[in-house]
């Protein structure tokens, strides 16, 4: 005990350089700890109770809330089943879900919703129990997987069914982090695909579908998105064929677009990175077979490519999630714009700014940070043949 | 030796005529005319940088002649992609470097080219895969990934891969070259094999004992040109150019 405060002194006081460095940083250390004290002690969450709605979904009108919940629970459903499958959780993984969809409630559950937030408790816990039973079968597994696989891809088809359907709200009434998820999914379905196919059109040996990837590629990510979205607004509905007769509907249809555009010139280039990192023997080898270009490219290219970029290509999506909240410029009220505009609505809740944009955070943390944990999953389940 | 009787009953499978092919300025081959009859075993020799990889590389058009014709079973090796097609199809090739494909299981290894190209079902294909894998003397691997085996192992997996495409010439760059002296044997045991089950084989190798046993030609590369070509025999008691001389005197 002796030899500790002894050592404690001598780390902290024992020069006049080491005895500033430590003054100030408690001096730091206080006014810090004393502004979150204060700020915990002093806020007021009303103004985010209030308004949850709105954070969630946005101006989408009430009587349309119905459509949300059955999206949810499919993507309860697919999530946990698809964590069950190919993540192999371990039981901190699982306390982490937990604790995220825990808290997820509590600030988002009210009376009224309640029963429809259990449903779709009860269909995570289904959806991992029926898949660690489906798992014991190798077959009934990898039949299962083949499911799950085409669901993902039918996942954006239905949530635009579910929403659309019979007389749905105008997409430009969606917003909130519906919003958010909705663009994300938009732009990192179409802009992968596409950039795979433009990372390997710039990499081809033909120079016209070279340049023009080329140009393509530099063109998009020579400017800011902004610029991008605002020539969303004031040009591209010159181009556009005015979807369901109104000019309104397209902005979301823009916003879409622009996103899907941009993301794929972005993982256009972290895929050619991985391209250029195949073995040219690899190419040989598959020429030697007579394998053909597309099984080539499929087979034995792309997966070896993407599999080297699954890092970069994760922080590319989660730029692009957090990007999507810029689709405020075309007046698109996405999860921050509300938790922008709500404080200034109500005198009673003027200066709770701070309160609205912690919950806004940590929305966007818990997505970004489930996209890093799948990255580490995923790279680690690829580990096993890696050269 | 069975298969001294067999050889010359053969016709032309290969023929090629001064072929050359350049890298920028440099001109690698200096015009090839070589002949391969079917069931031959040839053993391409020569000093490092002679071309001997560039012209077996020409041979399924992984390198594009300049100039000079490759016919291969009748069919000549040009722009048209039918051709190409058919001569890549009968035509498998062993590499130094193995060149598997890493992020695919051993079966898959070899199952992938006679499923997608020659069209098998799924399980044709690994009834295939497995009969090639008990051949080479590593069926127990199936499931492994190449990154699993052993130098040798690899290499028997890469010849297991090419022989699943059924093709009628084998061609080999150095198959033993990346590997350590102790599985040497177990590839050439492989080939030896392969060549007295009667395939055609174009292999470039250093390995004399090897050379010398099974082959039924061999042809001296030097400098892009084929300097002399002849029996083992012919090489070992009597060769006739100076720089075949000084060469196997190097390696022998
Ligand atoms: N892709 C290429 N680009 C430029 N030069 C090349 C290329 N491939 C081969 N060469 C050159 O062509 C010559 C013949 O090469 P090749 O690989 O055919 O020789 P080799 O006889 O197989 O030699 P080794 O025994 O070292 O394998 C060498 O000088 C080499 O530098
Ligand atoms: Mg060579």
């Amino acid at each position: 005990m002796q030899n500790f405060y002894k050592w404690g002194f001598e780390t902290f006081f024992g020069s006049v350089f080491n005895t500033i460095i430590t003054l100030l940083s408690l001096i730091i250390l206080f006014f810090f700890i004393n502004s979150i004290l204060g700020f915990i002690s002093t806020s007021e969450w009303k103004v985010v109770e209030v308004n949850r709605r709105l954070l969630l979904i946005g101006r989408m009108p009430p009587e349309h809330e119905y459509r949300v919940w059955p999206i949810l629970w499919v993507a309860s459903y697919l999530i946990m089943a698809s964590i069950k499958t190919w993540g192999s959780p371990s039981y901190k993984d699982l306390l982490f879900i937990a604790l995220g969809i825990t808290i997820v409630c509590v600030i988002f559950t009210t009376s009224s919703t309640y029963l429809w937030v259990l449903t779709s408790l009860l269909i995570c816990i289904f959806s991992y129990v029926i898949t660690s039973f489906i798992g014991k079968s190798t077959t009934a597994n990898n039949k299962n997987k083949k499911i799950l696989i085409l669901l993902w891809i039918l996942l954006l088809p239905i949530i635009f069914t579910i929403l659309l359907i019979g007389d749905g709200p105008k997409p430009t009434l969606w917003g909130g982090f519906l919003l958010n998820i909705i663009l994300a999914c938009i732009a990192i379905g179409f802009g992968f695909p596409l950039g795979i196919l433009f990372a390997i059109g710039r990499a081809s040996t033909l120079p016209a579908i070279k340049i023009v990837c080329t140009i393509y590629i530099e063109t998009i990510r020579g400017a800011p998105l902004v610029a991008w979205l605002l020539l969303a607004w004031f040009v591209l509905p010159k181009f556009l064929p005015q979807f369901w007769g109104i000019n309104e509907v397209s902005v979301v249809v823009r916003a879409m677009i622009i996103l899907s555009a941009f993301t794929s010139a972005y993982t256009a280039e972290v895929i050619r990175g991985g391209l250029q990192s195949i073995p040219k023997g690899q190419i040989e080898a598959a020429d030697s077979l007579n394998l053909g270009y597309a099984n080539k490219m499929i087979l034995i290219v792309l997966p070896q490519a993407i599999r080297v970029v699954i890092p970069a290509l994760i922080s590319t999506f989660i730029g692009v999630f957090k990007d999507t909240s810029l689709v405020f410029i075309l007046a698109l009220t996405d999860l921050l714009q509300v938790g922008r505009i709500i404080p200034e609505q109500d005198p009673e809740f003027f200066g709770r700014q701070l309160e609205a944009l912690c919950v806004v955070a940590f929305l966007f943390w818990i997505i970004s940070i489930s996209l890093s944990n799948l990255s580490k999953k995923v790279e680690k389940s690829l580990g096993i043949g890696i050269r | 030796m069975q298969k001294k009787e067999k050889k010359q009953i053969g016709k032309e499978i290969i023929t090629t005529s001064e072929v050359t092919k350049s890298f920028g300025r440099f001109q690698a081959l200096k015009g090839i005319t070589a002949k391969v009859y079917e069931q031959e075993v040839v053993v391409v020799l020569g000093p490092s940088g002679s071309g001997k990889s560039t012209f077996i590389r020409t041979l399924n058009r992984l390198e594009p002649h300049d100039s000079g014709t490759i016919i291969v079973d009748g069919v000549e090796l040009n722009d048209d992609v039918k051709n190409l097609q058919y001569v890549r199809s009968n035509v498998g090739m062993v590499f130094q470097q193995f060149n598997l494909f890493p992020h695919l299981s051993v079966l898959r290894n070899i199952t992938v080219g006679p499923q997608k190209v020659r069209g098998l079902k799924r399980g044709d294909a690994e009834d295939i895969a497995m009969e090639l894998l008990n051949r080479v003397g590593i069926p127990e691997q199936a499931s492994k990934f190449p990154s699993q085996l052993s130098g040798g192992q690899q290499q028997r997996l890469a010849i297991a891969r090419a022989l699943a495409m059924q093709p009628k010439i084998m061609l080999f760059d150095e198959p033993t070259s990346a590997l350590d002296p102790e599985m040497i044997k177990e590839v050439l045991e492989v080939m030896t094999e392969l060549a007295e089950s009667g395939m055609t084989m174009i292999c470039v190798t250093h390995e004399m004992g090897f050379a010398k046993e099974v082959a039924d030609r061999f042809l001296f590369f030097d400098e892009g040109l084929i300097v002399e070509e002849g029996t083992p025999e012919h090489f070992f008691t009597n060769p006739q150019e100076e720089r075949t001389k000084l060469f196997l005197s190097q390696i022998l």
